[in-house]
């Protein structure tokens, strides 16, 4: 024993375990591990608990506690400022010049230059290049090939059965699909080739740059094979390109008539300040185009296939007007989003919730979080497609507000709403009414789906959207 | 440019205080600046969790000789940080005043509004160099007796932590019944910056216990001054929450740090305690390796100013950049040998360097805490020396005082000392150093 025990006891806690997931135990979903509490009760919160396994698959609780305490919350250990309520980050996410997305985010070398990372004037020129072809009207008359790609894949699951397929096995008259590797997975890829006008030879190849591109991103320790598969995208691609400079191709209805022209051949005529877009400038628009539109739109498909089989009134009600598979769409966003957030730094010294946030620091705008807010959705842990505080129509509205509606922010709001934002409630929902037709009396085989951690509970859809989905229908 | 403090409710009346400045500026980055950041690298050779892992903790010299080797200016996606592990590098930034900045510890508690930082006025820096230059003797003397009465003891907590304590609460004038109650105190409110909740939260509650302490401490002082430090505070009209504030900016781990990682070095390799015990000046040798060899603060952050190029990348205004003392003193760039512990080292400066850490062409292992070295050729007559070169020659006298008190020092049987961290980004040290010893 030393003069001062103190230090006994300081040095006594140098031997203890530190690293990081072994300190949280996984807790039952919706519940949060005690990190600790103030004198006065609130709840500390402890950022090791960002990097754990614990909060991958079970983030809700957390998010909670920096939206009732921290809804600034200064995290020293990853030198990040995060913002968690709904009102906050659209407040900053509609201001894109003092919270701004300067390149400072760990996609450009994948993905390459994109939008993502552009701001003001510079960002809406560029954003509009390929945006237009996403929506509207140009969106209307892509439709009809998106059912007909729906369609045919569901229509390969009779070969993949017969062929001894892992992921679509029939066995006394019923089927047993995993909707992940049989559908959802490679849909929105193949709709993204289609837009973009590749290939179809070409779209096996895509779907592996797009998983390396994928995996690759944010600094992982994939991001070299990330940064190689862009490198093969954009020498495929920069050939394509030169191609359609000299003859533009076109996309056809099922009919065989010419809609339009491909987003390629699109960009290649596509002038700024006067100048045609670089091959490089096209190739890095359609990686970012590539990779938004593939692991959302897979991720809304499963996770509302999941969701509205485990709600079965809400299915049935889904069954029965078609309408509603639109707020189907929304409500699954809202509450399992597949995208967490988005990123911002300040350009200037800004104060927030009494928080002094230095210019240039990273801001992260918990997407997540704010589509748990119950400040603007209540009972928000509840899966109910007929919320009245959530808008959900037809068309996504960026930054709805009106009449106790707010729309979710899957999407993000404001200039940086996700551009794809329409083709994927389309590819969604198109697809998923044809997948109802073509599937009779689904269920979910919950004896086949992920586990949890434990081994037995299925697993929570947690900050992943669901990694697999096994369903059973009956043949005729 | 004028700053302008603006203050805006937003639609959902959500209030943000802006600064802005009237400059031409348009905010944000354009499209032709950003390109120049198109290539992606890859830094598979680490992982960013490995630099915030128990191994990290224990040895972080393998993993910043990664760093060091391949990705001098490495990009941690999950610190959001930059990592400068050479030593040219660390210099540069640490000098650098018009790009670089460091945050005051208050930063980090968000309670940047509260105290004075007095702890570099002329009257204070007197007050404390002429508190050490009377108190370390004796100071030393009682803790150097004490434990050579006892035959055993650790020299890491009863010997260099307890030093460092004892001679912090003479310059602050504490009485000596309240020693322990003071320094528990100190290292929660020190410990509090950490990104350790629990330890954030007890930092606070120190730091209001401490001004609580002090306040009559400094009424009192007001009319009755006496040579301490709080005592030149309380005279330039200092509050409470000043003394405070000037605790706790103030070096915290040098001290103790270095004198525990000095003793842990000289046990674990004996051929060079029996040079440094030989004399004085050969132990203030040991003292300069032992901080470039083992320094106790590995690192320090420091901010961009506004966007800058350095080190190949564009560094994004506000940008952390963690400075790695011990990755750019291990740097063989700049020392033979590196990683080996030579009192007498013949490829480093053996006075205060000056300027950019060098003196007589030689460099100086990096120690952060101190401040810079004196970038002036001699410190002038009037003022203190610099804490850098006061430290030193408090840490040598401890250590020279203790050998006059003990013989025959050797580690404990069985016994595996080792430095480590308590937490992430707390100071590299040895907390446990047990030993055995006969009185002189």
């Amino acid at each position: 024993m030393s003069t001062y025990s103190f230090l006994d006891d300081m040095a006594g806690t140098a031997e203890q375990d530190f690293s990081q997931p072994k300190e949280f135990p996984l807790m039952p979903e919706g519940e949060a591990v005690d990190m600790g509490h103030a004198a006065d009760g609130t709840p500390l919160f402890d950022p090791r608990i960002l990097d754990s396994p614990e909060f991958f698959r079970n983030p809700y609780p957390y998010y909670k506690i920096l939206r009732d305490h921290y809804p600034v919350y200064h995290d020293k250990l990853h030198n990040t400022y995060w913002v968690t309520r709904y009102d906050d980050i659209t407040e900053c996410y509609f201001d894109d010049e003092g919270f701004n997305t300067i390149p400072k985010g760990s996609s450009s070398g994948v993905l390459g230059n994109t939008q993502l990372e552009l701001s003001g004037v510079e960002h809406r020129r560029r954003r509009n290049l390929y945006g237009q072809h996403l929506v509207g009207q140009s969106l209307n008359h892509r439709i009809p090939a998106i059912e007909h790609l729906a369609e045919e894949m569901i229509d390969h699951w009779d070969t993949m059965a017969a062929e001894g397929s892992d992921y679509v096995k029939d066995e006394d008259g019923k089927r047993v699909v995993e909707l992940g590797m049989a559908f959802a997975n490679e849909f929105p890829i193949r709709v993204v080739c289609e837009v973009l006008g590749f290939p179809k030879e070409a779209q096996s190849q895509f779907f592996y740059w797009y998983n390396s591109m994928m995996t690759g991103l944010g600094g992982s320790d994939t991001h070299k094979q990330g940064v190689e598969a862009r490198q093969d995208l954009e020498d495929y691609v920069a050939g394509i390109v030169e191609e359609r400079r000299k003859e533009p191709t076109y996309l056809y209805d099922h009919e065989g008539n010419p809609i339009s022209k491909d987003v390629i051949s699109k960009l290649c005529e596509t002038r700024v300040d006067g100048d045609f877009l670089s091959t490089e400038e096209i190739t890095s628009n359609i990686a970012l185009v590539v990779g938004g539109g593939g692991e959302t739109t897979r991720g809304a498909i499963l996770n509302m296939w999941t969701l509205l089989l485990r709600h079965p009134e809400q299915f049935q009600a889904v069954l029965d007007d078609e309408e509603n598979w639109d707020k189907a769409f929304h409500e699954t966003l809202r509450i399992a989003s597949p995208i967490g957030g988005q990123p911002r730094h300040n350009t200037f010294d800004v104060e927030m919730h009494g928080v002094k946030v230095p210019a240039g620091s990273l801001m992260q705008m918990v997407d997540f979080s704010a589509n748990h807010d119950d400040r603007i959705f209540k009972d928000p842990e509840t899966f109910d497609i007929f919320r009245d505080d959530l808008y959900s129509g037809k068309l996504l509205r960026s930054g709805f507000r009106k009449e106790g509606k707010c729309s979710h922010m899957a999407f993000g709001v404001g200039p940086h709403l996700c551009p794809g934002a329409w083709i994927s409630h389309q590819e969604a929902v198109v697809g998923s009414k044809i997948l109802e037709k073509r599937m009779k009396n689904p269920r979910i085989r919950e004896d086949m789906m992920p586990k949890d951690i434990d081994g037995e509970s299925p697993a929570p859809m947690g900050i992943v959207s669901v990694r697999a989905l096994w369903l059973e229908y009956d043949l005729d | 440019m004028a700053a302008v403090e603006k203050e805006v409710a937003g639609r959902n009346g959500i209030v943000i205080r802006r600064r802005e400045y009237d400059s031409d500026t348009p905010g944000y980055r354009t499209y032709e600046v950003y390109q120049r950041e198109r290539v992606g690298e890859s830094t598979e050779k680490i992982k960013p969790i490995q630099l915030v892992s128990d191994d990290y903790r224990r040895n972080p010299y393998p993993l910043l000789e990664i760093l060091r080797e391949n990705y001098p200016c490495y990009r941690d996606w999950l610190a959001n940080s930059y990592w400068i592990t050479q030593y040219n590098d660390v210099t540069s930034i640490f000098a650098d005043e018009a790009n670089f900045e460091a945050r005051p510890k208050t930063y980090f508690y968000h309670i940047e509004e509260f105290g004075k930082d007095l702890g570099n006025e002329l009257a204070v820096l007197t007050a404390e160099a002429n508190c050490i230059e009377e108190h370390t003797g004796a100071v030393a003397t009682n803790i150097a007796s004490e434990l050579a009465a006892k035959g055993s003891g650790d020299l890491a907590t009863e010997f260099a932590a307890r030093f460092a304590i004892d001679l912090l609460a003479k310059r602050y004038g504490i009485a000596d019944e309240d020693i322990a109650e003071f320094g528990a105190r100190y290292w929660r409110m020190q410990r509090g910056t950490s990104w350790e909740p629990r330890l954030q939260n007890d930092g606070i509650m120190a730091i209001n216990e401490l001004v609580n302490y002090f306040k009559p401490i400094v009424e009192a002082r007001k009319s009755d001054p006496g040579p301490d430090m709080v005592s030149a505070m309380a005279e330039l009209g200092a509050s409470a929450e000043d003394v405070v504030k000037t605790l706790l900016e103030g070096d915290h781990e040098t001290l103790h740090g270095a004198l525990a990682n000095l003793w842990y070095l000289l046990l674990m390799h004996p051929a060079e305690f029996e040079k440094a015990q030989s004399e004085r000046r050969l132990m203030k040798l040991a003292y300069l390796e032992t901080l470039r060899h083992s320094t106790p603060v590995i690192s320090a952050d420091r901010f961009a100013r506004h966007e800058v190029e350095r080190f190949g990348k564009l560094v994004p205004e506000g940008a952390r950049l963690i400075c790695s003392a011990a990755a750019a003193n291990r740097d063989p760039r700049i020392f033979n040998d590196p990683d080996k512990f030579i009192v007498d080292r013949r490829d480093m400066c053996q006075r205060e360097p000056r300027g950019q850490y060098r003196a007589d062409g030689l460099a100086s292992g990096i120690t952060f805490s101190l401040g810079k070295p004196s970038v002036h050729p001699a410190v002038p007559e009037d003022r203190p020396m610099s804490r850098y070169a006061i430290t030193r020659d408090t840490a040598v006298s401890a250590s020279m005082t203790l050998l006059e008190h003990i013989d025959n020092l050797q580690i404990a049987e069985g016994a595996s000392p080792h430095l480590i961290s308590l937490t992430v980004g707390e100071m590299h040290t040895c907390w446990k150093l047990p030993v055995t010893f006969t009185k002189k």
